[in-house]
C-alpha cells in the first residue's frame, strides 16, 4: 500500500505495478513523536503527518513539496529511514508548458525508482487503465467546505449539523482531470508523463497553487448557499484566500482554524451550529427571531446559559416579563451549576418546575445539561438577547470568562456575521483574572484602578503566560499599578477592536459578557472604537434572555 | 532622554500618524531615514566604518522605496537583484522594509492593521507587517513585484494576495526542489524573461553587457566576502547586532550595485585592521532578533559574544562565473543552503563554523519560518555531532510579542555561559 498525502499524486502511475494508493488524511491525538522530532510551530497535518509515519508503519510514501512544512516532514521521515520507498515530488507552482515539462520528467524519475526499488516491471496498459472517468456533481444546494483540509472526523461533523448536503471541496479533495490514454498509448514514454503531467495541473488548483482568479470561481456555481472556510494553524496557503473570498463573496463564510487534533471540538461544535442556525434562518424566511408568541395559556419558561465561569438563569412570562435571574459560579460540572442555579431562580420566583413549559440550554455547557427541551448556540443567543435588550443594538460585543465574541445582526436580531477569538485567553474574562491575580488585586479593584492612569503603558505581549511576566517586570520597575492596569485594559481593548472590524461593525453597539462590568475595559474598548458601548443592568443574561426567548418561541 | 528612549517616541509618533494620515506617516518615515543618511542619528562610533556605510545605504534603499515608487520593486530577498539595479530600479525585499519599520519601533499598528484585515498571527512576522504596511497605505504601490518560491512560503502567499488587490505588474521564478544543473538552465530560461519583464515595465533596455558588469561586481562583492570570513576567528570588528542584518540586505537587494561592492571591500579592509577578542564566536542560521532587548544585551558594543556569520548572508556569496549572467544568477538561486532539503544547509554551517573556529550554532527559530523550525532539531543534532553546541532560540524577529524576552535572556545568557565553561 503507497500513502500519499496530495491530490497532484500520480497515484494512476502505481496501479502500473499493481499497487493501491492510499490517502493519509489521520487526524492526531497529539504530536509527541514528531514536536520532539521537529519543532511545535508547524503546521499539524505535517506534524500528524510525521506523528503516524513515525508511530506506525508506513512503508511506501510519496510526498509532494505543498509547503515549507511539508518539505521538512520529508527531511524528518527521510532521517528516520522508517520508509522503505520514499519520494518528494516537485510540484511546480504554475500550470504552462514548461511546468508541465518538468513535472513530466519528475513523473518519469518517479516510475524509474519505483520500478527500482520493488524490482517490479511497470506495465504501461494496467496504468493507463487506471483512469476513471469523472463523474459529474449533482446539481443541488450545498454547503462548500473550501480551504485546507479538514479530516474525516471534522468533515462528518459538518455533515452531520448543516441544514444542506455538504461538499468537501478543500485542498485534498476535489481531484478531477480528464486523460486521452488512446493518445497516449502511442507516445514515447517522455511524451506520455509530460501528458500526464499536463492532465494533473489541469486540475482545479489548491490554495498553493497561487491562482486566486481560477478559485474565485468556485463562487460561479449557483447551488453553493454558504461557506465553511478550514485553515490550519500554521498553514500560511489559506489566510490571505480567506481574506479575499470574504471580501469578495456575499455567501455567508464561516472560518474554522484548527491544529488537527480532536481537541476544541466543544467551540467547533458551536460555531458550526451558530452558522447552521445562521443558514437555517436565510433558508426560512417566516422565522422571526425573539417575536412574542403569546400562548393562551400564560405560563414561564426559562433560558439556561452555561459558561465557563458562571451559570445564568432567566425565568420570563409570555409577556416577555423577566421574572427571575440567577447569576452563580459554574462549579461541580455543567450539570450541577445548572440545576442548582435553576432550583435558586425557582425559589426566588416562588415558583416550581412543573411552572416551566420549556427551558432552552445554551453556553458552552449546554450538551452536558440533562434538563431541557431544546439548545441553541450562543451567537443565535446573544444575538437575540441583545436585541431584546435594545431593539437599536446591532453590534455585540461579548467578552466572557473563556472566550471574546462579536456578532452583527440585523433590525430583527438575526445574526449577520460573527466571530470569535481563536483557543488563546487573550482578551477574555480569563486574562484578566490572571492578571488581576499576578497584581495581587480582586476582580472588582481591577476594574476600576485601570481608569485612573498616568502613563500610557503598552503591553506588548498578548500571550496571557508572557503578559504576566511583563506585567510582574512592570511592578519590579515601580510602574504605578493603575498604569499597569490601564495598559493590561488597552490590550484586552485591541484583541477584541480587532475582532469588532472583522465583522463590518455598525453603529449600535451592546456590550455583553461578565467583562462588560469591568469599567476600565469598557472605557479603553470605546477609546479604541471611538463611539459609546450600551451596557445595561442585564448585560451579563444576555445569552440566557436569548436562550428564554426561544424558550418563548417553542411554548 | 536617551537614544531607545527617542526611538521609542518616534515609534508612537509614527503609529499615531499611520492611523490618522498614511501619507504624513510615510513622510515623516522619509525625513527620518534623510536625517539617518546625514549623520545625525547615525550609529555609534562603537560600529565599524563598512557597517556604518552599509547602514546609510540600506536607509537610502528605503528613502528611494517610500518617495520613488514608480523607480521601486518589491522583491523577494532571494531574487537577483542585478537586473532591477542596472535598470535603475530599487528592489526593497519584505525583510528590509519590516526590519527597517520595528527598528524605528512603528512594528505594532502595522502588525494590528494585517491582523484586522484577517492575517493570521501565525504567518511571519515579517509579511505581517509588510501587509499591514502595504495595506494602511503608507507603502505605495510600487512599479513591479518579483517574487519566488525559493526559501519561503510566506512569499507564495503574500505576494499573490499583494498582486491580487493591488494589481501589481508582477514575474514570478519557480526554483526546482532538486538541486542540478538541469535545474539551473530552467530557472535561467526564467530569468532571461524576468529581465524581458523588467524591460516592459519600466522603459529601460538591459543589455548583455550591463548584466556581464553587474556580475563581475556580484563576483567581487562575493569574493571579498569570502576573503573577510577567513579573518572572522582572529579578528574582531566593532559592530552591534543590526551588522550583519546590512549584510544580508547589500548581499541581496543590492546585489550588482557599487555600493554593494564598496560595503564587501571595506568590510575586508576593516576586519584586516581588527584586533582579535575573546568573544564567544557563534555561526548564526535566520534572521537576527534585533528588536529583543536581550539579545541586543548579548550581542551589541559587547566583548562577550558576536556574530562571525549569518547563513542568510553566505547563502549568497558563492564564486560564480560572471561572463554567464544569467547561469551565474540561476546557480545562486538552485544552489541556495535555502533551496531543496535542510542537508545543504547544515553542511554549509559546519564549514562557516570550522572556518571561524566558532564556539558554537545559534539556531534562530524566527516565528512563522517553518522552513527553519521544522529542520531545527535535526540541525541541533548534526552540529552537535559534529562538535558544535547548538541553541534552537525560539523567538521571532519582528513582532518581539510573540516571545518573552525574560526567557530569551535566560536561555541565551546560559549557553552563552555553558560556551564560556568549555573555553
Amino acid at each position: 500500500m503507497i500513502k500519499y498525502v496530495c491530490k497532484y499524486t500520480p497515484v494512476e502511475l502505481f496501479s502500473g505495478f499493481s499497487q493501491e494508493c492510499s490517502l493519509l488524511d489521520e487526524v492526531a491525538d497529539n504530536f509527541e513523536v514528531s514536536e520532539r522530532a521537529s519543532h511545535i510551530n508547524l503546521c499539524g497535518f505535517g506534524k500528524a503527518l510525521m506523528e503516524s509515519t513515525l508511530s506506525e508503519d508506513t512503508q511506501e510514501l510519496i510526498l509532494i513539496n505543498c509547503c515549507d512544512t511539508m518539505n521538512r516532514a520529508y527531511d524528518v521521515i527521510d532521517d528516520t529511514k522508517a520508509c522503505d520507498f520514499l519520494f518528494m515530488l516537485d510540484l511546480p507552482h504554475q500550470n504552462s508548458d514548461s511546468a508541465a515539462q518538468e513535472l513530466g520528467k519528475r513523473l518519469l524519475r518517479l516510475k524509474n525508482e519505483y520500478a527500482a526499488s520493488s524490482g517490479i516491471p511497470f506495465d504501461k496498459e494496467a496504468f493507463l487503465n487506471a483512469f476513471a472517468p469523472t463523474a459529474p456533481s449533482e446539481s443541488e444546494p450545498y454547503v462548500g467546505i473550501l480551504g485546507v483540509r479538514v479530516g474525516k472526523q471534522l468533515e462528518e461533523t459538518i455533515s452531520s449539523l448543516m441544514p444542506l448536503p455538504v461538499r468537501n471541496l478543500t485542498c485534498v479533495s476535489n481531484r478531477e482531470f480528464t486523460c486521452d490514454t488512446k493518445a497516449m498509448a502511442d507516445m514515447s514514454e517522455e511524451d506520455m508523463f509530460t501528458a500526464y503531467a499536463v492532465a494533473l495541473l489541469s486540475q482545479f488548483p489548491c490554495g498553493r497553487m497561487g491562482m486566486p482568479e481560477i478559485r474565485c470561481k468556485l463562487f460561479d456555481d449557483k447551488n453553493l448557499k454558504g461557506i465553511i472556510y478550514h485553515s490550519i494553524k500554521f498553514c500560511d496557503y489559506y489566510e490571505f484566500e480567506y481574506v479575499g473570498f470574504k471580501r469578495d463573496t456575499t455567501l455567508p463564510i464561516l472560518k474554522l482554524e484548527t491544529d488537527y487534533t480532536r481537541q476544541s471540538e466543544g467551540q467547533l461544535r458551536t460555531r458550526i451550529q451558530a452558522f447552521a442556525e445562521t443558514l437555517s434562518g436565510a433558508a426560512d424566511t417566516n422565522q422571526v427571531v425573539a417575536k412574542v408568541p403569546t400562548p393562551a395559556n400564560t405560563s414561564y419558561v426559562a433560558g439556561i446559559d452555561s459558561g465557563s465561569a458562571s451559570t445564568d438563569v432567566v425565568i420570563m412570562d409570555t409577556a416577555e416579563n423577566i421574572i427571575s435571574t440567577v447569576i452563580a459560579p459554574t462549579g461541580g460540572g455543567a450539570n450541577n451549576s445548572a440545576e442548582q442555579a435553576l432550583s435558586d431562580a425557582l425559589s426566588k420566583a416562588a415558583l416550581s418546575r412543573s411552572d416551566i413549559r420549556v427551558i432552552v440550554k445554551t453556553g458552552y455547557g449546554r450538551d452536558y445539561i440533562a434538563d431541557g427541551d431544546d439548545s441553541v448556540t450562543e451567537i443565535t443567543c446573544h444575538a437575540a438577547g441583545a436585541h431584546f435588550l435594545s431593539a437599536q443594538a446591532r453590534t455585540v460585543i461579548d467578552i466572557g470568562g473563556q472566550d471574546s465574541k462579536v456578532i452583527r445582526i440585523d433590525e430583527t436580531g438575526a445574526v449577520q456575521n460573527f466571530v470569535m477569538n481563536d483557543k488563546c485567553a487573550a482578551g477574555t474574562g480569563r486574562f484578566l483574572e490572571m492578571m488581576a491575580r499576578a497584581l495581587g488585586l480582586t476582580l472588582e479593584q481591577i476594574s476600576e484602578i485601570g481608569l485612573d492612569w498616568e502613563e500610557d503603558i503598552t503591553i506588548s505581549s498578548m500571550c496571557t503566560v508572557f503578559a504576566e511576566s511583563e506585567v510582574v517586570s512592570l511592578v519590579a520597575q515601580n510602574k504605578a499599578l493603575e498604569d499597569i492596569v490601564h495598559g493590561l485594559n488597552s490590550s484586552v481593548a485591541s484583541k477584541v477592536g480587532g475582532l469588532v472590524n472583522r465583522v463590518s461593525p455598525q453603529e449600535g453597539y451592546i456590550m455583553t459578557g461578565g467583562v462588560a462590568k469591568n469599567r476600565g475595559v469598557v472605557k479603553a474598548l470605546e477609546d479604541k472604537l471611538e463611539t459609546n458601548l450600551y451596557i445595561c443592568e442585564h448585560a451579563q443574561l444576555c445569552g440566557a434572555i436569548g436562550a428564554a426567548l426561544f424558550a418563548l418561541e417553542r411554548a | 532622554m536617551d537614544r531607545e528612549e527617542q526611538v521609542e517616541k518616534f515609534g508612537q509618533l509614527i503609529q499615531k500618524a499611520v492611523l490618522e494620515d498614511p501619507v504624513k506617516a510615510r513622510k515623516i518615515l522619509i525625513n527620518a531615514c534623510r536625517i539617518q543618511q546625514a549623520g545625525s542619528v547615525l550609529p555609534s562610533s562603537k560600529v565599524s566604518p563598512s557597517h556604518r556605510y552599509a547602514s546609510r545605504q540600506i536607509t537610502a534603499t528605503m528613502v528611494d522605496a517610500l518617495s520613488s515608487p514608480e523607480k521601486s520593486a518589491m522583491v523577494s530577498i532571494f531574487i537577483p537583484s542585478e537586473p532591477l539595479n542596472v535598470a535603475g530600479i530599487t528592489p526593497f525585499s519584505v525583510e528590509a522594509l519590516s526590519g527597517f519599520l520595528g527598528g524605528v519601533h512603528a512594528e505594532q499598528v502595522f502588525l494590528d492593521a494585517a491582523e484586522e484585515d484577517g492575517a493570521s498571527k501565525t504567518l511571519c512576522s515579517f509579511h505581517r507587517i509588510f501587509h499591514g504596511a502595504m495595506g494602511s497605505g503608507v507603502v505605495p504601490n510600487p512599479k513591479m513585484l518579483i517574487y519566488t518560491n525559493l526559501a519561503c512560503d510566506a512569499n507564495m502567499t503574500s505576494f499573490p494576495y499583494l498582486i491580487n488587490r493591488f494589481k501589481i505588474p508582477s514575474f514570478f521564478v519557480e526554483v526546482p526542489y532538486e538541486r542540478s544543473e538541469d535545474a539551473v538552465q530552467h530557472v535561467a530560461g526564467q530569468l532571461r524573461e524576468m529581465v524581458t519583464f523588467i524591460s516592459d515595465v519600466s522603459g529601460k533596455k538591459i543589455t548583455d553587457n550591463m548584466l556581464q558588469e553587474a556580475m563581475q561586481r556580484s563576483h567581487r562583492t562575493s569574493e571579498y566576502y569570502l576573503e573577510h570570513l577567513k579573518y572572522q576567528a582572529d579578528h574582531a570588528m566593532k559592530s552591534d547586532i543590526a551588522s550583519e542584518l546590512y549584510a544580508v540586505f547589500t548581499g541581496h537587494i543590492m546585489m550588482g550595485t557599487k555600493k554593494a561592492e564598496t560595503y564587501a571591500r571595506r568590510m575586508l579592509s576593516d576586519i584586516k585592521k581588527a584586533k582579535g577578542n575573546d568573544a564567544i564566536r557563534l555561526v548564526w542560521l535566520h534572521m537576527i532578533p534585533f528588536l529583543q532587548p536581550s539579545a541586543n544585551k548579548y550581542l551589541s558594543f559587547t566583548d562577550r559574544a558576536r556574530i562571525v556569520a549569518c547563513d542568510l548572508v553566505y547563502d549568497s556569496m558563492m564564486h560564480i562565473d560572471p561572463t554567464n549572467p544569467y547561469e551565474a544568477m540561476a546557480h545562486r538561486m538552485v544552489y541556495s543552503c535555502y533551496n531543496g532539503d535542510y542537508k545543504l544547509r547544515a553542511q554549509r554551517a559546519q564549514q562557516v563554523a570550522e572556518q571561524t573556529k566558532a564556539d558554537g550554532i545559534v539556531v534562530f527559530a524566527h516565528w512563522g519560518c517553518k522552513g527553519t523550525l521544522g529542520a531545527s532539531a535535526l540541525f541541533k543534532r548534526d552540529f552537535e555531532e559534529a562538535g558544535y553546541p547548538t541553541l534552537i532560540l525560539d523567538g521571532d524577529g519582528g513582532d518581539p510579542a510573540n516571545c518573552s524576552d525574560g526567557q530569551m535572556a535566560t536561555r541565551f545568557g546560559a549557553y552563552l555561559e555553558m560556551l564560556e565553561d568549555r573555553r
